[in-house]
């Protein structure tokens, strides 16, 4: 009697249980069908960026009656954060990439093809984004991945009023200005430089080689540094260190450095200029921005992010109605208005370029004459590879040629494994 | 007497085993969460990471399992040729080395000291010296890392007010590893003094009274009385600390990321590149075995030798 009541029970619990889900379902798929509009899409945004994000994306909720659950992620956590969503399968349906995690992302898999979206969606065309940004420049197949969103740029910030004290009326235009200048400004005395070069940067030494008209990767897509243009820029940039215009400490604090005037120049992105005036409003007129020093070219990195529709997202479509949205002129612009993120938009680049603002007009210029960094799997290690070779010449006395080619060895060999 | 000497005979068998028996399950059953625990979270991930050794697993096989494939000992082979290995494992080596006996005596003395002293002042050290242990290693890297900095830190300043010139604190390999090796002292020792503390306390005030009735000195009482009843926490510290410097890496992670010229790259750290930063996890597993082999060899070691010291 007892077992028998104890087994009706557990088949009812049972059954209750296989209605209730049944139900559930049912009615999410009756809603679904009913407004399509009332989606809800997961949006993943990096760094700190999330409300602003939630502001700026209220109208667009207002008009589809799309909703947004906006997810911000800090930029140290994005990979671990991806690598979790890859494993169980579980990600976003709206994702922002940055730039250099583009090709984990791609090897990964999980970006959905944007190539109908693109054709759909005027706004996403290629054509409104600089060529920097173009798919063919962001994957090797040329396949859309990712669509434009936010961009970034390296200039020259230099202190105009030491520059000035040292008779230079204008900040260096040349490779050997910039040395000799650079040069001249470290001799002010102990524990002054000429420019900072930040040594975990692995970006500087790769726009040094564009600058003398190569690159690092061949014709082929491969990585490559055994090329005369490299090895013009590993000069250039050791250069600093041999005569002593750049500081060897590892822990120097960039902002710090050109505030106090002990590193009067340096090559950093606007998120610089925004760390300057908030640690030294009183500096205001007496720093400056301009495009980077030239030796072929003046060439920067495009630096900044993509969003990508994730792949086994539910809501494709209406996915492909934010990235639209987002791409919009005047929502880029709003953007930068609100957290001074550039806009990728080229018709929002010239917009605020026509504003008057001298700093904005530079980064624009240089967006202009920018690269991102190679899009192959792997790259992030190779190019840090590069960094420590480089580091260990300047700063450790190792020996150049022979510090290089166990480099260029060793990125033979990531690109064998990767 | 023959006829009683069967059940006497018979009786133990009887009972002993039906006893053992019916008390058979209950330690088990007592160990079992443990051990399930121990199993899910220490032997399956063990295994798991043999298995991930021997395959090319990268980002691409997460999402799509059937693109993983076997790849052999492959990845060992890559670890042995990969110089950073070498350098990862000398310097772990290098801190364990060091690192150890200086975690060891320091915890013991300060632990003595304030033992024999006692008081308020002591208690207020006590706690004192247990606060690095509770810190959070966020926020002892932030100030450490101005302490240290080498355009506005603290410590050039005070040197350079009794005119002695900066020192590279993070900026130089040997200085950096110094630096980062001294965080972790600073961190290790609250826990360990706390442990011989405790050790001290259980060490009966008879044999340190008889022996000063003898008229041994200070010093003799504390080598010959106090550290001899001590080596049991010695020696519980010692394994501990040996392990925790072979996995080695908060201080160096947070400080100085490996840095500079993967001076304060250690094993772990090495690991934790390959694996998370360059999402290599066939080949970053493969070196998290031959971490763990290490250790297991290093500890084994060391409690046979523990072994014999006690016969």
């Amino acid at each position: 009697m007892r077992r028998l009541l104890g087994t009706t029970t557990a088949a009812l619990s049972s059954a209750a249980l296989v209605l209730t889900m049944a139900a559930c379902t049912g009615g999410d798929t009756a809603e679904a069908v009913e407004d399509g509009g009332s989606a809800t899409l997961k949006v993943w945004v990096m760094g700190d960026a999330g409300p602003a994000f939630t502001d700026l994306t209220a109208a667009f909720t207002e008009d589809t009656g799309i909703k947004l659950q906006v997810d911000a992620i800090p930029w140290e956590n994005v990979n671990d954060k991806l690598t979790t969503a890859v494993a169980s399968g579980d990600g976003p349906d709206v994702v922002q990439i940055g730039l250099s995690l583009l090709p984990t992302f791609a090897d990964a898999g999980v970006l959905a093809d944007l190539t109908d979206v693109l054709a759909e969606h005027p706004a996403l065309a290629p054509s409104n984004f600089p060529d920097a940004v173009a798919p063919e420049n962001l994957s090797t197949d040329g396949v859309a991945l990712s669509v434009p969103w936010v961009s970034d740029t390296r200039v020259l910030f230099y202190r105009s009023d030491i520059l000035a004290e040292a008779g230079h009326d204008a900040a260096p235009t040349t490779w050997d200005d910039m040395r000799s200048v650079a040069k001249e400004l470290a001799q002010r005395g102990e524990g002054q430089f000429g420019y900072y070069i930040p040594l975990w940067d692995n970006t500087l030494p790769v726009q040094y080689t564009w600058q003398a008209g190569g690159d690092v990767v061949d014709a082929d897509g491969a990585v490559d540094f055994r090329s005369p243009e490299f090895a013009a820029a590993a000069d250039h940039w050791l250069g600093f260190f041999e005569d002593g215009s750049a500081p060897t400490a590892t822990d120097w604090d960039q902002t710090q450095g050109f505030v106090s005037g002990a590193t009067p120049m340096v090559v950093s992105g606007p998120y610089l200029a925004k760390a300057i005036r908030d640690a030294a409003p009183e500096l205001d007129g007496s720093w400056s921005v301009t495009t980077l020093p030239a030796d072929q070219t003046g060439t920067s990195l495009f630096a900044g992010s993509n969003l990508g529709i994730w792949k086994t997202s539910k809501h494709p479509d209406e996915a492909a109605q934010l990235l639209d949205f987002l791409a919009q002129p005047d929502n880029q612009i709003a953007w930068y208005d609100a957290v001074g993120e550039l806009p990728t938009s080229s018709a929002a680049l010239t917009e605020l370029a026509g504003r008057g603002d001298e700093q904005l007009s530079v980064y624009v210029d240089q967006l202009d004459d920018a690269r991102t960094v190679p899009m192959v799997p792997g790259w992030d290690l190779v190019a840090n590879e590069m960094a420590s070779a480089l580091t260990a010449i300047a700063t450790t006395g190792a020996d150049k040629q022979s510090t290089l080619d166990a480099f260029y060895a060793k990125a033979d060999e990531i690109q064998s494994n990767y | 007497m023959t006829v009683l000497a069967p059940p006497r005979l018979q009786a133990p068998p009887v009972t002993r085993p039906s006893r053992r028996h019916r008390g058979g399950w209950v330690p088990y059953a007592f160990v079992a969460p443990a051990m399930v625990v121990l199993v899910a979270f220490a032997v399956l991930p063990i295994l798991v990471a043999g298995v991930v050794s021997t395959t090319d697993m990268d980002i691409s096989g997460l999402a799509d399992p059937s693109s993983v494939s076997f790849v052999g000992l492959e990845n060992y082979r890559r670890l042995v040729a990969d110089p950073q290995f070498w350098n990862a494992l000398r310097t772990t080596g290098a801190f364990t080395v060091v690192g150890v006996p200086v975690i060891v005596v320091a915890s013991l003395a300060v632990a003595l000291l304030l033992h024999r002293s006692g008081g308020r002042l002591a208690s207020t050290l006590r706690a004192f010296y247990f606060l690095p242990a509770i810190t959070a290693i966020v926020a002892v890297a932030l100030v450490w890392g101005y302490l240290y900095n080498s355009q506005f830190g603290l410590l050039n300043y005070l040197l350079s007010l009794v005119g002695l010139g900066p020192v590279p604190w993070l900026s130089d390999p040997t200085w950096a590893r110094f630096s980062v090796g001294l965080v972790a002292v600073w961190r290790a020792t609250g826990l360990n003094i706390i442990i011989f503390l405790a050790a001290l306390q259980g060490i009966p005030h008879e044999y340190d009274e008889a022996a000063q009735l003898d008229g041994a000195t200070e010093l003799q009482r504390t080598r010959r009385i106090t550290v001899p009843l001590l080596r049991f926490a010695i020696f519980f510290v010692t394994v501990t600390t040996v392990i925790s410097w072979l996995q080695f890496f908060d201080e160096p992670y947070v400080l100085t990321q490996g840095g500079p010229n993967d001076a304060t790259t250690s094993i772990s750290l090495y690991i934790y590149e390959q694996g998370f930063r360059y999402n290599q996890f066939g080949f970053a597993s493969a070196g998290s075995l031959v971490l763990f082999v290490i250790i297991a060899v290093v500890t084994v070691v060391q409690l046979r030798l523990r072994g014999s010291d006690d016969h």
